[in-house]
């Protein structure tokens, strides 16, 4: 397929990527990351999110140098790599990682509404009322796909504000002593928090919707630090908030901490945090529809229109096969995995044979 | 054969032509020959009775033409005092000339030629304050219905050259006059493009109001929003063209439009600018909230009472509890029951003369309210809801936005019955959606929220003073952004300086 360039009108302005970058970082890992860091890291659990957030830094730049290199997304990388078939092979790879990262987050975020709201929730017909959303946010165009991540991130920001409340509550002793567990420990936190960083790789995809892409670089930074910051403080307030042990326990450490909220007209706020996460998840799980269908259009040739439609009803088929709760839980691990393995083993191997390539084309 | 029909056709010219034979049919089509004195030239008027003004032919045409010299037609422009005369030899215009109001002049000697003087009979109403969009400080001229009358009160706000007027006739039964006004080296040349090729491109028979048009031309004609917004506010009208906005005027339509819009301008009254911007801000806030009340409340009340009794404190669900104790419905339909009602009376009174509608209003208001509550069909507490989110619905400036928020209340009580809150955010989620998408003359429709626009936010939520609106808004991609140089504007040094 010749590499139609994006017209300009289609395209976003660099800022913007700070917004996509986000509200596909912050999703459904945030709601009840903290357990399972602090079952390896504890007390230092924050220190594992520090860590893992300024590697993401590094990958991010090795995404750009990629891009910058090849002018294009990651399908032109794999092109220029491995040549035509072998290069749209590989990048196969990515409709299915994109497939089952929309997957995951839909089921996840069911399974907090089935568990918190509704235990009777149809996950058929609540799947199809929402890919019937997306399929309409796609139609929009990417510029609408961009307009649903931007209101994602600013809309419901209200709900960090009512962290505020588990300050009078939190006793910051718990996290001393600092930097008691083994460097190893740490690290195997920071390793699980792949689930909840992952997204920004979204980058690799849409980079020739970007005006000036140069101009982006440093909003995609600024994107990580803001969530790297933001995932730290939630997680110091989680670990001060909670004892050790009650932490053990609390699967969605984040819901459980807004149930503490008490206004003279609300109580029981977790009810309104999870149907506004419906908010923060949308933008999720529409970019990964998006990215997977914009794929099968640079691979296979296949409009996007169609191939919105062919991902939605696979989605749809696929998630009634997922139903207790241990199925969640693996899909949830093997997509951290997969995205660990995508962001911080295949983007540095690429980027070497890419600047290999380059070096050999040049001769 | 063709020679022969090609005769025929010439001995029939001096019979009546097409047009002359279904005028006639018309009780109004006059035909009079008179005499001219001087010459003996025997000449005829033909002209339609009730489009003519009777006392401009008795008085500045008649008198002229019996008692003038008047031999050839050409002799008319010199004799009779109007501007507008014209001769013409097509046959083809002279339909069109007499259903404007022209009279049709010919000479037995000259049976070729026509001349057409202008009589046309202007019925305007005088002018009266604006209704719909009252407001109690600033200009209390409004727009009537009259397409020349409508263009003086614009024309006399703005006379600087710059302000273009172009005209086109719309509808192939009414021919109705629309005029498309634009500021020249502001306005955006793709933006006046656009208007001006999808109003030429307009197919439609009778366009009898301005609203025909904003169906026609919008970008979305299956929104429920309206995306041409109208004014009946000359001075509105003349700050949007300096802004490097299009106005359209339709001639017979008290409504003026403005193109292109965001939403953001259907919650901000003309009244904002006449005010302390610190008290515009707040009306304009408290204008928003309103908005967002008077969508999401009852859809809260009906999620909360289906599904979240534990989101409500135990007090406050003590007082909701004892209000629904004998209410038999559930929610949802003791909601819609009391929407529908208040749809009803707000239809009931829009139908009505103003005087019975108010009674209308009363009856229906207290009667109905008091007595369901009393009758145990509703909760008193839904009821000061409902009538709250209704009033709140009347805050917004824009009459047909209005009517918007009030139908977008249905399809979110339907979802809040299906999924609760997060049903209600789904529907949320559908409309932000749809805002995304829609597009006002191709601009985006939700600017300055999206795409984020931080220097066209100061005249959104909140009106900054003018001294900091140095810039037309971003969106127009206008010409010239600046509307005045700030240097020029004196600036305060220190205190007592």
């Amino acid at each position: 397929m010749p590499n139609l360039p994006i017209e300009d009108r289609f395209k976003i302005s660099p800022f913007l990527v700070f917004y996509m970058i986000t509200s596909m970082q912050i999703g459904i890992g945030v709601l009840g990351y903290q357990r399972l860091i602090a079952q390896y890291a504890n007390e230092d659990a924050w220190i594992s999110v520090l860590i893992a957030g300024s590697l993401i830094h590094i990958i991010v730049w090795m995404m750009y140098k990629i891009m910058e290199t090849v002018d294009g997304d990651l399908v032109t990388a794999h092109i220029y790599v491995a040549g035509n078939f072998i290069g749209k092979l590989l990048s196969t790879f990515f409709v299915f990682y994109f497939f089952t990262y929309s997957l995951t987050i839909l089921r996840s975020y069911l399974e907090v509404i089935q568990v918190w709201m509704f235990p009777t929730m149809s996950i058929f017909w609540f799947t199809l009322a929402y890919l019937l959303l997306c399929i309409y946010i796609i139609y929009g165009g990417f510029r609408t796909v961009v307009g649903i991540a931007f209101f994602g991130i600013v809309l419901p920001a209200y709900l960090f504000l009512i962290f505020g409340f588990n300050l009078k509550f939190a006793n910051f002793e718990h996290l001393l002593p600092i930097l008691d567990n083994s460097f190893k420990d740490i690290l195997l936190g920071s390793y699980h928090m792949s689930l909840t960083f992952i997204g920004f790789e979204i980058v690799l995809f849409f980079y020739p919707f970007i005006k000036n892409p140069q101009k982006s670089k440093k909003w995609a930074h600024l994107a990580i630090l803001t969530t790297t910051l933001l995932y730290t403080g939630l997680m110091m307030l989680t670990l001060s908030f909670f004892s050790e042990e009650q932490l053990r326990k609390s699967i969605w450490a984040t819901l459980t901490m807004w149930k503490i909220v008490q206004m003279p007209f609300v109580e029981r706020f977790e009810y309104i945090g999870i149907a506004t996460w419906s908010l923060v998840i949308l933008p999720n799980f529409c970019i990964s529809l998006w990215v997977a269908s914009r794929l099968l259009k640079r691979i296979f040739n296949l409009q996007q229109k169609k191939g919105v439609f062919l991902i939605s009803i696979t989605n749809l088929i696929v998630i009634n096969f997922i139903d207790t709760r241990e199925q969640v839980g693996l899909i949830n691990d093997y997509t951290g995995k997969a995205g660990f393995i995508f962001t911080f083993l295949y983007i540095p191997l690429l980027l070497v044979m890419v600047l290999i390539v380059k070096k050999v084309k040049k001769k | 054969m063709k020679r022969w029909l090609n005769k025929k056709q010439n001995e029939t010219k001096p019979n009546k032509a097409d047009w002359e034979k279904t005028l006639e049919k018309s009780n109004d089509f006059t035909r009079s020959n008179y005499i001219n004195q001087k010459s003996n030239v025997h000449f005829c008027l033909t002209f339609i009775a009730t489009l003519v003004d009777e006392q401009i032919i008795q008085q500045g045409v008649l008198p002229y033409l019996l008692e003038g010299e008047l031999k050839t037609l050409e002799d008319i422009k010199k004799t009779v005092p109007s501007a507008d005369v014209e001769i013409s030899n097509d046959q083809t215009v002279i339909d069109k000339k007499i259903l404007n109001g022209y009279i049709m002049l010919t000479i037995d000697s000259e049976p070729e030629h026509f001349a057409f003087i202008a009589t046309q009979k202007e019925i305007v109403r005088s002018l009266s304050p604006p209704e719909i969009e009252f407001s109690v400080i600033g200009p209390k001229e409004a727009f009537v219905e009259s397409l020349g009358q409508n263009l003086n009160l614009i024309r006399k706000r703005l006379p600087v050259k710059e302000l273009i007027i172009e005209e086109y006739t719309l509808g192939s039964l009414s021919q109705t006059k629309v005029a498309v006004l634009y500021m020249e080296g502001i306005t955006n040349e793709d933006n006046i493009n656009t208007v001006k090729q999808r109003i030429s491109e307009v197919e439609f028979d009778a366009i009898t109001d301005s609203s025909y048009i904003v169906q026609l031309i919008s970008d979305n004609s299956n929104s429920p929003f309206p995306q041409l917004l109208d004014t009946e506010r000359p001075d509105r009208i003349a700050g949007i063209l300096a802004e490097g906005k299009i106005a359209i005027v339709v001639d017979g339509s008290p409504h003026v439009l403005i193109a292109p819009t965001t939403l953001i301008e259907f919650f901000s009254s003309f009244e904002d600018y006449f005010l302390n911007w610190i008290l515009a801000s707040f009306f304009r806030l408290i204008r928003g909230c309103a908005v967002l009340f008077s969508l999401l409340v009852t859809p809260i009340y009906v999620a909360v009472l289906s599904y979240h009794y534990e989101l409500i404190p135990k007090d406050l669900l003590g007082t909701l509890v004892t209000s629904r104790r004998q209410i038999p419905l559930p929610p949802i339909l003791e909601a819609l029951f009391l929407e529908l009602t208040i749809e009803l009376l707000r239809e009931a009174g829009a139908r009505l003369p103003t005087k019975v509608g108010q009674t209308i209003g009363i009856v229906g208001g207290i009667v109905i309210g008091t007595a369901s509550v009393e009758a145990g069909l509703t909760s008193n507490v839904l009821l000061i809801i409902v009538a709250l989110a209704a009033l709140a619905s009347f805050t917004t400036p824009v009459y047909k936005m209005g009517n918007t928020i009030r139908l977008l209340r249905f399809p979110f009580l339907i979802f809040a019955e299906l999924w609760g809150l997060l049903g209600i955010v789904f529907a949320f989620c559908i409309m932000l959606t749809h805002l995304i998408r829609l597009t006002s003359l191709g601009r985006p429709f939700l600017e300055p929220f999206y795409p984020p626009r931080a220097t066209d936010l100061k005249d959104a939520f909140i009106r900054l003073p003018f001294n900091k609106q140095t810039l037309r808004p971003l969106f127009l991609r206008t010409k010239n952004r600046t509307r005045y140089n700030k240097k020029k504007a004196t600036e305060k040094k220190d205190i007592d300086e």
